[in-house]
């Protein structure tokens, strides 16, 4: 079930990424001068090591490696939130990522206003937003809850609106991390649902995950990361079974 | 305008929206606030600089002439104070989206000037009431905001992206805010400065706009540096202003890449 399509949608290319070790971080002018007097180190860590891979338009996508392997931050990286120490990320169409559902949700304000701060941040306008609005509320099951402060909204409800303004995102190319770890049985049915749609209306998706059923039911590749490098990237079977027995040593 | 495409002006209208609802929430009198602060604030310094220390003696309207000049310079602290912490406010926003980090900054000063509309609403008000008449020359109000709007705007870029490394900037600049407040003419009537000291405040684009303000609204005697310096040092502030855009521009902008990780 490989779509074969060569056009590449995503192409990463020898990505290093290190971090400065946060303690070590001079995060006030006492610790700008101690450091410079005691001539420190700064302790960088090594969380991407020149990881090359392409993702291809209509790919089902999978990323999967331990805790600490790197893939979160290949999605950063890939989403422009943080930038390479070197290498290259060339993105060819609309790229919406979601690193989190529900990203600047005000716990002050309404549900209702709290949609139209998420999806400017997706890019819709108040215009977009009012013709979507209904949609959205029905599909969030949310209707009676709308004037109220989403402080006040279970986790799952906020999830709920969160996810029903992101199905409205119109990008070709989208990318998920964990998201399937939140919500009810309830919910992570209808996230199912929807990668189906999405799969049939050809998107490229880009899913990053601990769930390997979910990797089996819908990737038609995947990329297994370890240490910061690319440890395995093909049939999503094969990656299942490197990352098993990365496990088991 | 590419930094501000439709999709950017969404954003940022959203974001100024939460700002104002977010500010007054669970408070009684809700956004009438906004009138009612300048308003108080307006009679304390009344009150103090009409009958106990009269600062002013001999300027014409120096209510007035007063409440402006606080009115703009409150509008000063407040942007670059707040816009100083925006970045790192909205770090949950930075770490986890990649939109235009100068939004965060812009929206913050956004707020600042909304404030700003509604003090100086009730400075006209204050005006009439002292007697002075409309003119044309009130108009000459907007382009000095923008020139004000656009100096507060370079210093809290500058500001902001400095402070995501360094939280000590914020007590820093909190002591020049004081330090700036008595070298700018806000309380005390810039005419009472000695003559040969006078040019020197007007390097400070502050003291140059608020002057300004105060000659096209309150006093043609108001001393404004056009009327103290007669060379090409007339443009300081100006110069001032631009520099401040472009080196916090660029600083911000060489900095906003790693705002992610660092906050």
């Amino acid at each position: 079930m490989t779509t074969k399509n060569e056009e590449v949608a995503i192409s990463v290319r020898d990505i290093h990424k290190n971090f400065v070790l946060p303690q070590n971080k001079n995060s006030s002018f006492k610790h700008v001068v101690v450091n410079i007097v005691k001539k420190n180190n700064i302790v960088t860590q090594k969380v991407l090591d020149g990881v090359s891979f392409d993702i291809h338009k209509g790919d089902f996508f999978g990323i999967i490696g331990r805790n600490g392997s790197g893939k979160s931050t290949i999605l950063k990286l890939i989403a422009g939130v943080y930038s390479p120490n070197s290498g290259e990320i060339a993105i060819n169409g609309g790229l919406t990522p979601f690193i989190e559902l529900g990203v600047g949700f005000n716990p002050e304000l309404s549900g209702r206003d709290n949609v139209f701060l998420n999806g400017a941040l997706l890019g819709f306008n108040r215009k977009q937003m009012n013709a979507m609005y209904d949609e959205i509320v029905e599909f969030a099951e949310l209707e009676p809850f709308m004037d109220q402060k989403i402080k006040n909204y279970s986790s799952g409800m906020q999830v709920r609106l969160a996810f029903s303004i992101a199905i409205k995102a119109e990008n070709d190319i989208l990318m998920f991390d964990e998201v399937l770890a939140v919500g009810d049985a309830n919910f992570q049915e209808k996230c199912l649902n929807q990668f189906i749609k999405y799969k049939k209306e050809g998107k490229t998706i880009v899913l990053v995950t601990h769930d390997m059923g979910s990797i089996r039911r819908f990737c038609n590749r995947a990329a297994l990361l370890d240490h910061g490098k690319l440890e395995y990237i093909g049939n999503p079977e094969g990656a299942i079974n490197r990352y098993n027995e990365l496990n088991q040593i | 305008m590419r930094y501000l495409n439709p999709r950017n002006r969404a954003i940022l209208s959203e974001m100024v929206r939460t700002d104002f609802k977010i500010r007054y929430q669970n408070s009684v009198l809700g956004y009438l606030w906004t009138l009612l602060k300048p308003l108080f604030l307006f009679t304390i310094l009344y009150v103090v600089f009409t009958y106990i220390i009269p600062l002013g003696k001999g300027v014409e309207h120096y209510p007035v002439y007063l409440l402006l000049g606080v009115v703009l310079w409150n509008f000063f602290v407040e942007s670059t104070t707040i816009g100083a912490g925006s970045v790192v406010a909205k770090g949950d926003l930075i770490r986890k989206i990649s939109i235009p980090r100068y939004l965060v900054v812009i929206s913050s000063s956004f707020s600042a000037l909304i404030n700003l509309a509604f003090s100086l609403v009730v400075v006209f008000i204050f005006a009439l009431f002292n007697g002075i008449e409309p003119s044309l020359s009130w108009l000459l109000i907007f382009p000095l905001i923008v020139e004000l709007f656009a100096f507060a705007l370079g210093v809290s870029f500058y500001l902001s992206a400095l402070f995501v490394k360094f939280r000590d900037v914020s007590y820093i600049w909190e002591i020049l805010i004081q330090a700036g407040f008595y070298a700018t003419p806000v309380i005390y009537p810039i005419t009472k400065v000695p003559v040969k000291f006078e040019k020197y405040l007007f390097i400070n684009p502050l003291s140059q706009i608020i002057q300004d303000a105060r000659y096209a609204i309150v006093t043609p005697t108001s001393g404004t540096i056009w009327s103290t310096v007669h060379s090409i040092f007339v443009l300081t502030p100006f110069v001032v202003i631009i520099l401040t855009i472009i080196f916090g521009g660029m600083y911000f902008k060489k900095n906003s890449k790693n705002f992610a990780e660092d906050i």
